[in-house]
């Protein structure tokens, strides 16, 4: 296995074998990836992250497609990370989104990648954000990232996204699963997508008369509306999309810090883990069941124990 | 994050537009813990191997109901080979008359599937072949 700097090297080469095994180096948490990483990462900022989300079906991918064949007739080349959930059963995945991405497939240029949650909570963005960076690295100018949108993920991909596309459909009608959700809070530019569906127009309309009344305060993003399979809409899409581009404010340092701040986190979290030995946790089980302590106190104290023992810090490394 | 894991791409190569069997492979994987990349159907032997490359499989499965497994299969060996991919395994599944199995298997495939093959049998093998 070649070193770090020479895996690098060759990914900004063009080497697509090589970026794939990084890839998975990265989702796989193995040390070479991330060595890798330090040497490519200083090349990258130049690319344009965009994040699409929304509810599983809601033609995400059929969206992406269209937005790289617009990109790739603009001459740019396109890079696409398709992030599907792991079953929390069996710990498999299964990646459907390639079926919906055949225009971009035929694209020369249009690098496809396909990772697995893993049911790793919070932790999707560390892997994904190295993805980003190898495939700027490879030559990519426009990144796009799907992720699975339902409850906390949304926020993640607004951590490494510069800007991000929520897309809806015109039968999302119920508000308060909109608000259960969370998922208005995140983008950017909102899609309502199918507008190919009986009664498309009128929902869309009631829709977008309660994001008027119920929706964020701050400011009101623009809302697209098109349809996917039929192909129309999408010129407005890019429009906006580049509008947002050419704009530059997408919120960088804010990004920045929230990204290290999340992945700070996740490596605490990661050492502790491997610091609790397995009887103390079942004592600690055990105390709880007993009613001897309860879990708030019991867990206060242990990280200050955690905290205060250096030397167990030491021992695990 | 930090669990290796075995990823496959199921693939539909050529003119073939039965794809019930593949889809029922690729969920049954799943179920048994990979990581399946379904590939959708009539794609060429280049898109094949792009996504193999792209998406860093251990092993490709071709799934072929049209009888053309012979010349697909010896393509997808060749493109590989030209690419400089050698450490992917390969499984072909599908319409396989049982004399066609030795040809395959000189050719480097590393497990055929007529059809019929319980699938606890199929999931069976490629964990093994996989797990090496």
């Amino acid at each position: 296995m070649d070193e770090p700097e020479r895996l690098a090297e060759r990914i900004l080469e063009g080497d697509e074998v090589t970026a794939a095994k990084v890839i998975s180096m990265i989702e796989n948490g193995d040390s070479v990836g991330f060595e890798v990483l330090s040497f490519i990462f200083p090349k990258t900022g130049l690319s344009f992250r965009i994040g699409v989300t929304g509810s599983p079906g809601a033609g995400k991918s059929t969206i992406i497609d269209r937005l790289a064949v617009s990109y790739a007739n603009m001459g740019r080349k396109v890079g696409i990370i398709a992030i599907d959930p792991t079953s929390i059963r069996t710990g498999g995945t299964l990646f459907g989104d390639r079926i919906r991405l055949k225009s971009a497939e035929r694209i020369g240029g249009v690098f496809i990648r396909s990772m697995a949650h893993r049911g790793f909570q919070g932790g999707i963005a560390k892997a994904a954000f190295g993805a980003q960076c190898i495939l700027e690295a490879l030559g990519k100018e426009i990144i796009i990232v799907e992720s699975v949108g339902v409850g906390q993920t949304e926020l993640d991909i607004s951590l490494i996204s510069d800007v991000v596309i929520t897309v809806f459909t015109p039968d999302f009608g119920d508000e308060i699963q909109l608000m259960k959700a969370g998922l208005l809070d995140v983008g950017d530019i909102l899609v309502i997508n199918k507008m190919d569906l009986p009664d498309a127009q009128k929902r869309a309309t009631d829709f977008e008369m309660y994001l008027a009344t119920f929706g964020r305060v701050d400011w009101h993003p623009p809302i697209v509306k098109l349809s996917a399979r039929r192909g129309e809409g999408i010129e407005d899409l890019v429009k906006r999309i580049e509008e947002k581009r050419l704009d530059g404010e997408t919120n960088r340092d804010e990004k920045i810090r929230r990204l290290i701040l999340s992945l700070i986190k996740e490596e605490i979290s990661k050492k502790v883990e491997s610091l609790l030995l397995r009887d103390e946790i079942e004592s600690l089980v055990l105390e709880v069941k007993e009613k001897k302590r309860d879990p708030y106190s019991l867990s206060r104290e242990m990280v200050s124990r955690i905290l205060k023992e250096d030397h167990r810090w030491e021992r695990r490394e | 994050m930090g669990e290796k894991r075995m990823k496959i791409l199921i693939a539909k190569p050529g003119l073939d537009g039965h794809d019930r069997g593949a889809k029922v492979i690729a969920l049954a994987l799943k179920e048994a813990g990979m990581e399946v990349v379904y590939s959708g159907l009539h794609k060429t032997i280049d898109q094949i191997v792009n996504m193999a490359i792209q998406e860093d499989v251990d092993a490709i499965g071709l799934s072929i109901m049209s009888g053309a497994h012979i010349p697909l299969t010896r393509k997808l060996i060749e493109k590989l080979k030209e690419r400089g991919i050698t450490d992917k395994k390969i499984f072909v599944g599908g319409v396989i008359p049982s004399r066609d199995i030795p040809v395959l298997e000189e050719m480097g495939v590393h497990g055929v599937f007529p059809g019929g093959t319980p699938i606890e049998e199929v999931i069976r093998r490629i964990k093994e072949i996989l797990g090496n």
